[in-house]
């Protein structure tokens, strides 16, 4: 009887899932024009609170079978703004205008692995960057680049001015304290890697030799390579609170980016030319110190004097001469996009070639995309992408070194009254202050990262079932990305540190680094409309992703003559470092939608990776979330008086999680030569095997509100977000044979505010303003340290450290200081803080008739940076500053004496706010009128520039820095980079 | 209609199929970058055991310059001046209210470099004992123990410095680490080792199962190293009959060069280790100096003074100057000793003087005295008188290789230690390294 019932509950739950309703259809059709009249091809049209839906045709006409006499039917667009319209009974026609007043309502903000939700029901602050805002006001090389400013929320930092970028990019804070602290990048459904992978220059500048182990040869981000004109929409997921979808991988956040694609165009192609020039000059120009024959024999000696007298007192502009070069720019873009009914494509060709601000340093891309889109079956849906990219990058030699090699370190050694200009014949004088002629240096060496990069990402959508209460689809996606990055580094046995015996007489490091990444995954979608406008959505699936690099560089030594082939030397060595890595991972997410007023999703993934300690054990991420649009209630919404047209309040939890560095679970045996053979030896880690992944934490709140028909749109977030028992190498008993161990060491907390404002105070035909402000602040805090405070990054307490401790930031910097001030125990003093108090930006864009006028301003208030620099120069009386008198308290020194004083006494003049003001992007764009080419195309001209204005204190070239790349901490140390630069465009765009 | 049915049959399947190939299991990775601990222990080819004595006898050379330092500035035998670090010649002298610090390279480094020799021995013991290549017993037994003799020397160094705090034994488990034995315990444990690899060593004529550098080339060989150490602990635990049977069995030569001896080897080869306590003479900055007593209290004619050098200019640092660099090497790349005969003569004449065996002990004095370039030995010869020649011969013969700080300890007279400057300590042993509590 039981079974029976069993089978008939079924069977009757089936018959409901199936079963057509037998109600009165109506056909409606009618036509979607925009605001001038033109028809809209591609506009989706969809009865509510059923799947029933289609999209307009070649001519903006549509035709939908309602389920009943009337009813509600939605138009959405791309770029316009949604509408909702009453069908009466017995229409059968209805024409809609859709108005491009689009608001960020409208935008479909990401919510599943295979599935977005308009943002106004979104329960995240998920930012997004759309194609206009990342590439529409200037030119831009680098995808990190442009993204600068526009992530409430996000810390991106330069490692330097080097062409071919080079970014850190933090999103809320601290997530890690030894493993990845950068997003997972994901392109079009494919694992986008972001590796920084060094050349080898560590040989010869032996940066990581004293104290420091951590990798200081700045290499670019791969980030880099992707094409930011190819671009339709970058989404970030912040934190795991959103993040969590993406499970073992998502722990410092995620990157979605959307490549375009074509659209219906009724078969005809639309082409759009652009070519810009440009020209890149040093950000900020310090000057140099003003020698006279008396401060050269008081601080540089006899020897200083004598080489004053040797030439005479003439002095060289050498800030000029080495980071004076006036970097020509030119970008050229091609786009081509159009489609039909069943297929649709987008093919983009750019190419970059720059030249940097330091002659023989310069950065070129070619970039070729295909974006295929194609119906197979009316049910079937085939989406492929494709991108090759193509890239070289010169990138100089500057940094933090140990041999004073370096063009950075060297420059600020140099005293302008030195003679280095080679002479005629070419030959480089020796540099009398250091072991470095720079001008040689820049000459005659090479520094250059060659990458070819193939991504494609192919996803097929199959609608399994299309029924008016319920769809279901099939989507399967496998994406490949494949890189093969070429580092070359050869230093001549010319040069003056390589030349008679010294240095390594000579020095070329060859890199092959390949890198592949796989991921597949298969989802099962399924909606189903119940009564009373309740829609359920379940997504159900699987993933897993394979990731393979292998590092090959080999550094040859005692090189023959000025041969660059590894060969040609006397002595080469080679290293190896393989990573292998497989996932698998479960998805399952049920989101429901009631009226659009109350939202909300409950979801889990589960992971397991080869990089734990047990390969096969599952880490589940839950997340959860909830929205209430109180706009939507019809208390609300027919009362009058309300001012508010939108009114959500919304709330988010999830977790995420970040593997241990590769290795950890390893207790590997190190190689050693002994007795002329070679031996194993124990590392010094001892692999922890069961080490799994770090787990993130993220409770997210927030309230959206719309004033003024939702021209003014306002957004608040809290969110608190907690890496619990993050892992650190801590060290162990060293009777164990071992010294660290990887374990949990401790909480760390990050708790931020994030406020976004959106008003459009004029929208008129000939006059219309939009203007955006985003206002961001995040605070860390470790909660819990099982080991002993200790520090962390940069160069010590001399100059300044992290120090990670138990109830202060994260990101303090600490050292030495005055007995008065210091801790007793420590003989530390906290001198300051990376982390900004906070920052703001604010978005414009202003258009008269045919001008459009955009400018990004963006301020970063406080944050610290260990600037040793200008240490650096004072230590050789080389700072432009040394003889003002401003910076002693009791005013009887002059800056460079202070700072030197304080050498070994205080690490507080190291250390500087790195507040700063600055115009990030500024346009200004003239569209021609189409007229003046018989309407057969369009011309846009446009001057624009990037950090075209500047305001900071900060005592050198520019205080967004970081000599130890893309490190979770311990950014914010200058030492000597290649300086930012400004740079001005003029583009030209045509479109027909 | 029939087709699309097909289609979605057919999509439903690769779905099934993808969702097989991921739900099933995740096989781990190896190591891609190295050969990894467990692998090696649970069945290493032969050649993989041969990597692992190579690496343990480089193992034995970590670190040895932080170890000579400790114990020869403490041993007032030598100077360690430092520009980048002030700890030498404060921590390690004791200057003011410094004292030595349980957290700081000097102590830490020595410790973890020896115990992480221990760690690779075991390793080694757990591939001889797993390993399916060797299939000899008494191959396998004589590997087995020429790992213990090495392990037993490495943890006589740790107790050598750490003395009174003794020293852990069993160290085999890093999650169940044995206790810390007290000092006379260690120095038991660590005979027991010996002894027990003696065992498996005399008379054993098996091959071992892989070439060694530090002794001979037989297991038979090889213990007359097991024995010459056996000697040495024996001689630490006041043993003096159980030293004299060892010394028997060890090298041990009144007539063979006092440097007949087993070594650390040192060359140029890439990836290989310089002799980390050669400085070049008249070096600045980073150097080793002579205590002055050393020269001040030699006997005329003692040719052992070429183990310092008459600097150009004096050294001074922290209120200590020397005119003599420590030149007991001469090049970058000669062999340090671990034990050699000079050492197992004055044992010999220890042991003698401790029994009463007068002439015996004197016979050996002598043969020093005589290699020395000085003549016999004419002072008296109570056990008191000879004990107090035999270690002044130490000082000189075994100078800079460790020893002076440990015999005036055993003998109660670090008090008799020349003190530099107002307020310097002379350290009985080293703290125990925190991360051990």
């Amino acid at each position: 009887m039981k079974r029976t019932s069993t089978l008939l509950n079924l069977s009757l739950f089936l018959l409901l899932l199936f079963a057509t309703s037998v109600k009165a259809q109506q056909t409606v059709s009618g036509t979607v024009k925009d605001e001038k009249g033109e028809t809209l091809i591609g506009v989706s049209v969809v009865v509510k609170g059923t799947a029933i839906g289609t999209v307009t045709n070649v001519d903006g006409m549509y035709s939908i079978k309602m389920p009943a006499s009337s009813g509600k039917l939605i138009f959405s667009y791309v770029g316009y703004s949604t509408q909702e319209k009453v069908v009466a009974a017995g229409t059968t026609s209805f024409d809609v205008v859709l108005s491009e007043k689009a608001t960020k309502l409208d935008e479909a903000v990401v919510s599943g692995l295979a599935t977005s939700v308009k943002r106004s029901n979104a329960a995240n602050a998920i930012s997004q960057i759309s194609s206009r805002d990342l590439t529409g006001t200037t030119i831009q090389s680098t995808v990190d680049g442009a993204m600068y400013g526009k992530v409430a929320g996000a810390n991106l930092s330069s490692n330097g001015g080097s062409p071919g970028g080079g970014m850190s990019v933090k999103l809320r804070g601290i997530n890690s304290i030894s493993g990845n602290g950068q997003p997972l990048y994901v392109v079009d459904g494919v694992y986008y890697d972001n590796s920084a992978i060094a050349a080898g220059l560590n040989a010869v500048s032996k940066a990581a030799n004293q104290g420091s182990a951590a990798n200081q040869d700045n290499p670019s981000s791969r980030i880099a390579d992707l094409n930011p004109e190819d671009i339709e929409k970058i989404e970030v997921l912040k934190g795991a609170s959103a993040a969590a979808i993406y499970g073992s991988r998502a722990g410092s956040g995620v990157i979605i980016i959307t490549t375009k694609k074509g659209r219906n165009s009724g078969g005809k192609p639309q082409v759009s030319l652009s070519q810009s020039i440009g020209m890149q000059t040093q950000l900020r120009k310090l000057g140099q110190r003003n020698w006279t024959a008396d401060t050269a024999f008081k601080f540089l000696g006899q020897n200083g004097l004598d080489v004053y007298n040797a030439n005479g007192g003439v002095t060289h502009d050498y800030e000029k001469e080495l980071y004076g070069n006036k970097g020509m720019m030119y970008t050229t873009n091609v786009g081509v996009s159009g489609g039909s009914e069943n297929s649709a494509y987008y093919a983009g060709f750019s190419r970059i070639d720059e030249e940097g601000i330091v002659k023989h340093t310069g950065y070129e891309k070619s970039s070729l995309r295909l974006n295929l889109d194609q119906r197979i079956f009316k049910f079937m849906d085939l989406s492929i992408s494709s991108n090759y990219v193509s890239s070289s990058a010169d990138r100089g030699f500057f940094g933090n070194d140990n041999t004073s090699t370096t063009m950075g370190v060297s420059f600020v050694s140099t005293p302008s009254f030195a003679n280095i200009l080679p002479d005629a014949l070419g030959n480089y004088p020796d540099n009398p202050f250091a072991p470095s002629n720079f001008l040689q240096t820049r000459d005659l060496i090479t520094n250059n990262e060659k990458v070819n990069r193939f991504t494609s990402g192919i996803s097929l959508t199959t609608r399994l079932i299309t029924q008016e209460k319920q769809s279901l689809q099939l989507i399967l996606k496998d994406g490949i990305d494949y890189y093969n990055l070429e580092t070359k580094a050869v230093f001549p046995t010319t040069l003056q540190f390589e030349a008679n015996g010294k240095g390594t007489s000579g020095l070329v490091a060859l890199g092959s680094n390949n890198n592949k990444n796989n991921n597949l995954s298969a989802f099962l979608v399924h909606a189903y409309y119940a009564p009373n406008n309740l829609i359920f959505r379940t997504q159900a699936g699987v993933t897993q992703e394979k990731f393979d690099a292998n590092n090959v560089l080999s550094t040859a030594t005692h090189l023959i003559g000025s041969q660059t082939n590894i060969d040609q030397a006397g002595s080469i060595q080679g290293e190896q470092t393989r990573i292998k890595q497989i996932d698998k991972g479960f998805f399952a997410q049920e989101e429901v939608n009631f009226h659009d007023l109350i939202v909300a999703s409950l979801g889990i993934r589960a992971d397991k990776s080869s990089r734990n300690g047990d390969p096969d054990k599952l880490y589940s991420y839950p997340k959860a979330s909830l929205a209430i649009n109180v706009s939507e209630f019809d208390f609300w919404k027919k009362n009058p008086e309300a001012i508010f047209n939108t009114l959500k309040a919304r709330v988010a939890y999830g977790e995420a999680g970040n593997f241990a560095v590769f290795g950890s679970t390893y207790s590997p045996l190190v190689p050693v030569v002994s007795n002329g053979s070679t031996g194993s030896l124990i590392g010094l880690q001892r692999g922890n095997s069961t080490i799994g992944p770090e787990r993130q934490q993220e409770l997210e709140g927030g309230i959206d509100l719309g004033l003024l028909k939702n021209k003014l749109l306002f957004d608040f977030t809290l969110y608190k977000k907690t890496n619990r028992d993050f892992f650190y190498p801590v060290q162990i008993a060293t009777s164990t044979g071992y010294s660290t161990f990887m374990t949990n060491a401790g909480d760390l907390e990050n708790t931020g505010v994030e406020i976004g404002l959106d008003y459009t105070p004029f929208q008129k035909k000939d006059f219309s303003w939009n203007t955006h402000f985003a206002w961001w602040k995040n605070k860390s805090e470790i909660t819990k340290l099982n080991i002993p405070a200790f520090n962390f990054g940069g160069f010590g307490k001399t100059l300044g450290t992290y120090r990670l401790e138990e109830g202060k930031s994260a990101t303090q910097i600490v050292g030495i200081g005055p007995a008065g001030q210091a801790d007793p125990s420590t003989g530390l003093v906290v001198w300051g803080d990376a982390e900004p108090d906070f920052q703001l930006s604010w978005t414009n864009t202003l258009t008269y008739k045919a001008f459009e006028f955009s400018f990004l301003l963006h301020w970063k208030k406080g944050g610290d940076n260990i600037n040793l620099t200008t240490l650096l120069a004072d230590l050789s009386g080389n700072s432009p500053d040394f003889d003002d008198k401003d910076l002693d308290p009791s005013g009887n020194l002059s800056n460079g004496n202070y700072r030197l004083s304080q050498l070994g006494t205080s690490a507080s003049v190291f250390i500087e706010d790195a507040s700063y003001l600055r115009v990030r992007e500024i346009g200004l764009a003239y569209n021609m009128p189409r007229k003046w080419f018989r309407n057969v195309c369009g011309i846009k001209v446009q001057l624009s520039a990037r950090n075209l204005i500047n305001i900071f204190k900060y005592n050198s070239y520019d205080p967004e820095v970081s000599n130890f790349g893309v490190n979770s901490i311990s950014s914010n140390v200058e030492v000597t980079p290649y300086p930012s630069a400004k740079s001005y465009f003029l583009n030209v765009g045509i479109t027909f | 209609m029939k087709k699309y049915k097909t289609t979605k049959i057919f999509t439903g399947i690769i779905f099934l199929t993808m969702m097989g190939l991921s739900s099933c299991e995740i096989n781990p990775i190896e190591d891609p970058n190295n050969p990894s601990e467990a692998v090696i222990s649970a069945n290493a080819t032969l050649s993989e055991i041969q990597n692992v004595v190579d690496g343990s006898e480089s193992a034995l050379r970590e670190q040895l310059n932080q170890y000579y330092d400790g114990v020869s500035v403490i041993g007032r035998e030598w100077y360690r001046f430092s520009g980048s670090d002030p700890r030498f010649t404060s921590d390690l002298l004791g200057k003011g209210a410094a004292v030595l610090d349980a957290n700081t390279f000097y102590t830490t480094q020595p410790f973890a470099a020896r115990y992480r020799a221990v760690k690779n021995l075991n390793i080694l013991i757990d591939a001889l004992t797993n390993s399916t290549a060797v299939t000899d017993a008494d191959k396998r037994r004589a590997g087995i123990a020429y790992a213990k003799t090495l392990q037993a020397y490495q943890l006589l160094m740790v107790l050598n410095e750490q003395y009174g705090n003794g020293v852990r034994v069993d160290v085999k488990n890093p999650d169940a680490l044995g206790l810390f034995l007290d000092k006379n315990a260690s120095l038991d444990a660590i005979a027991n080792m010996l002894n027990e690899a003696h065992n498996d060593l005399k008379n054993n004529t098996a091959a071992f199962p892989f070439n060694e550098y530090v002794y001979g080339t037989t297991p038979s060989q090889f213990d007359k190293f097991n024995r010459a150490i056996a000697a040495r602990v024996n001689v630490y635990r006041a043993d003096w009959n159980n030293a004299l049977s060892a010394l028997n069995e060890s090298f041990y030569n009144i007539s063979s060069p006092l440097t007949e001896g087993a070594y650390h080897q040192y060359s140029i080869t890439g990836g290989d280790l310089l002799n980390p306590v050669y400085f070049p003479p008249n070096s600045t900055g980073e150097t080793r100096v002579a205590q002055p007593s050393f020269i001040t209290d030699a006997e005329s004619g003692d040719t052992r003074l070429n183990k310092v050098s008459l600097r150009t200019t004096a050294a001074s640092l922290d209120g200590l100057t020397s005119d003599y660099d420590v030149a007991v090497y001469k090049t970058d790349v000669d062999p340090v000793p671990i034990i050699r005969n000079e050492e197992l003569i004055l044992i010999y004449a220890e042991c003698n003087a401790q029994n009463g065996t007068t002439t015996e002990a004197v016979n050996a004095i002598n043969t020093i005295r005589t290699a020395a370039g000085l003549s016999n030995y004419s002072g008296g010869t109570s056990t008191q008188e000879l004990i107090d020649e035999i270690l002044k011969q130490r000082r000189y013969s075994l100078y800079g290789e460790g020893h002076r700080w440990v015999d005036m300890r055993r003998y109660g007279k670090l008090g008799d230690l020349p003190i530099d400057r107002p307020g310097d300590d002379v350290w009985v042993e080293f703290p125990r390294p925190d991360t051990e509590n």
